[in-house]
């Protein structure tokens, strides 16, 4: 098993005819993802990669039922293209953009809780099942199909943990970005809770860094609600109070929000911390 | 962008909140004749200016050019002063904090609330008597009226003048796409409410749907006498550049805000420090590399530079050939470390070892390679 994902789900990409998006889903159907539609405005009617690809989402979704939706819409046009896909409730719409205006981002997260959709993101790789499906723009080279769930705020700095755990012979049942910030509405404590009820994960590997308090809420959950091993990494130790470190929610902005402060939460909930992605590979290692 | 002073009070007040007379002045001979007393103030994007000397009180017209000769030219928290905000001085009994930001945890705005003004929020917290008012702002139903009626008399002002002012906060806040709106203070005197001061920031993320009037009001800010040149932050984040300068040795471009925090921690675990971070954002193409590189060479305290790379939507074929072009038109005239992996990292690898340039695959090797060159060994 997975979670979010597997190999039933049914896919729809938002901004499929663009470079990013076509060359993606390219990538996504190699590995096994189930793209049943495209939507592009103005471009109905056309294919990509065999994929149908449709003006509106209400098309593609009155042709066939849509599970998932991941959009590849750059960020002046995320907000629109984001409403439309909340609009005809697909349960799972994954935000790839970066660098939304932080009122969009407001706006798409209250109308999808106004609609009951999950959202990852913004400014996420998404997520990805090895071998089943996925959902994201996860270099395939680093994945492989295993016992170890990851939940990351980072996509490159899960990318650098995946690669490092495959080449020590450790798959990973689920990878799930949940996006840069400054807001998530799927969260580390939502995807912990997924990854505990989930029979193929064994372990799960927590990757945060400093900014906000959502590690902090993480710990809380971690302490009643988790009983697989949890080992997590918190970046940005060194990083100076008051700078944005390249996330829109990677921003020191008084202690609770700094690394130590919450490697030290979640040392006391039980998970194991550690320095490096080498250490969590030598952490699981020695748990298995 | 953060807004100036008179930028913000002129938002508030087309908005319908109170301000002082006021106008703005880019030289001591444009001062007005009369209108005394007044306060001078020093327009600068800084806090803690009445501390700097930024903020003077004048009785006559002769202490304004005196105070006006003083303030041209000086430096406020490290800013040169080209424009001076000549206002009327207001009489104030209580001095009050207003101000709306971004919630941290919900997806709406979150007002704050102080009866202890003119410091700044995050010191109110800090004294034992400062009580901060904080309420989530549903947008269908903004501050509820009991909540209204709450607020009011908490802070012992008249509540349909301060719901005015409220209601106007949260117009602008979301229809400038202001990530904060601030009044502090707030001054209270006989019944009336009037801005003294103002902070407004503007996301700049949003500034694809404000243009042409955001690039005027950063036009306007460069008035008086600054040298009309791009602001650096600007141009870069328009590449989706994030480049944050620090005090170290090393200088970072790395392709991930997740793996460049990594490697800045790494850096200091090897007794090294970083002295850029620069991050490509996810989809970096040989465009944003040679920018980048552009921008932390020009870092003389830089002794190697350490580029750390993990491609997902990136692809270091590009990459490679962003370096190698900025390395065929400028030298980089120091030591570089070069970690590559990820999509196309064969054909990035082979097109840097051809041009000499040699990478390494292992993180913390990269690392300690960067910070041994830098040490000079």
């Amino acid at each position: 098993m997975s979670v979010l994902i597997d190999e039933t789900t049914r896919v729809l990409v938002q901004g499929i005819t663009g470079n990013v998006g076509s060359f993606q889903t390219r990538v996504m159907r190699r590995h096994g993802t189930r793209v049943v539609a495209g939507v592009t405005p103005g471009k109905g009617g056309t294919r990509v990669d065999g994929v149908p690809v449709f003006g509106f989402v209400r098309e593609a979704a009155a042709r066939e039922p849509i599970d998932a939706a991941i959009s590849f819409v750059p960020a002046r046009f995320a907000l629109d293209a984001a409403l439309e896909a909340i609009e005809s409730r697909i349960p799972l719409l994954v935000l790839t953009a970066a660098d939304l205006p932080v009122h969009d981002v407001m706006k798409i997260l209250r109308f999808a809780r106004a609609n009951g959709v999950r959202v990852l993101g913004p400014d996420t790789p998404g997520l990805v099942a090895p071998g089943r499906c996925k959902l994201g723009v996860h270099p395939e080279r680093v994945l492989r199909e295993g016992p170890i769930g990851i939940v990351s705020k980072s996509g490159a700095l899960s990318y650098e943990v995946c690669k490092q755990l495959t080449e020590a012979g450790l798959g990973q049942s689920t990878v799930v970005g949940i996006g840069g910030g400054p807001l998530w509405d799927l969260d580390q404590s939502d995807v912990l809770c997924l990854f505990e009820d989930d029979p193929q994960t064994e372990a799960i590997v927590l990757l945060g860094e400093v900014g906000g308090t959502m590690e902090h809420r993480a710990a809380a959950v971690i302490r009643e609600r988790i009983t697989k091993p949890v080992v997590a990494l918190i970046v940005g130790r060194s990083v100076p109070e008051g700078a944005r470190m390249g996330h829109a929610g990677a921003i020191v902005g008084g202690e609770l929000e700094t690394a130590a402060s919450k490697s030290a939460a979640l040392r006391g909930a039980g998970a194991k911390t550690v320095r490096t992605p080498r250490e969590i590979v030598e952490s699981l290692k020695g748990a298995g | 962008m953060r807004l100036l002073e008179y930028q913000a009070k002129r938002l508030l007040a087309a908005h319908g909140i109170p301000v002082p007379k006021g106008r703005i002045v880019l030289a001591p001979g444009d001062l007005p004749q009369d209108g005394y007393p007044a306060v001078l103030k020093a327009q600068v994007p800084a806090g803690g200016r009445g501390k700097a000397g930024g903020i003077v009180r004048v009785e006559t017209a002769h202490e304004a050019s005196e105070a006006a000769e003083r303030l041209f030219g000086a430096m406020i928290r490290g800013i040169p002063v080209r424009q001076i905000l000549v206002e009327d001085a207001v009489p104030v009994e209580r001095e009050l904090y207003l101000g709306v930001t971004v919630d941290k945890e919900e997806p709406v705005g979150l007002l704050l609330a102080s009866a202890m003004g003119g410091i700044e929020i995050e010191a109110v917290g800090k004294t034992a008597s400062g009580e901060i008012l904080s309420f989530r702002i549903d947008p269908c139903f903004g501050l509820v009226p009991p909540m209204q009626r709450y607020l009011a008399s908490r802070l012992s002002v008249e509540p349909a003048r301060l719901t005015e002012i409220i209601s106007a906060l949260l117009e602008i806040f979301s229809a400038h796409d202001a990530t904060l709106v601030e009044i502090n203070p707030l001054a209270a005197a006989s019944g009336a409410l009037v801005a003294l001061d103002a902070k407004i920031i503007l996301d700049d993320h949003a500034t694809f749907r404000h243009t042409p009037h955001w690039t005027e009001l950063a036009e306007e800010q460069g008035e008086g006498g600054a040298d009309g040149a791009e602001d650096p932050a600007t141009s870069l984040r328009a590449l989706g550049i994030s480049h944050v300068p620090l005090d170290g040795e090393i200088a970072l471009i790395s392709d991930g805000a997740g793996t460049g925090m990594l490697t800045l921690d790494l850096i200091e675990d090897a007794g090294g420090r970083a002295a850029d971070f620069c991050e490509l954002g996810g989809a970096a193409g040989a465009e944003t590399i040679e920018r980048a590189l552009s921008v932390v060479t020009k870092n003389r305290n830089a002794k190697a530079l350490l580029i750390s790379l993990l491609g997902g939507l990136t692809r270091m074929d590009e990459i490679a050939a962003g370096i190698l072009a900025y390395l065929g038109r400028s030298e980089i005239p120091i030591p570089v470390v070069v970690r590559m992996s990820g999509t196309k990292e064969e054909e990035g690898r082979a097109m840097l070892q051809r041009a000499g340039i040699a990478t390494l695959d292992d993180l913390p090797e990269a690392v300690r390679t960067a910070v041994q060159l830098a040490r000079g060994n």
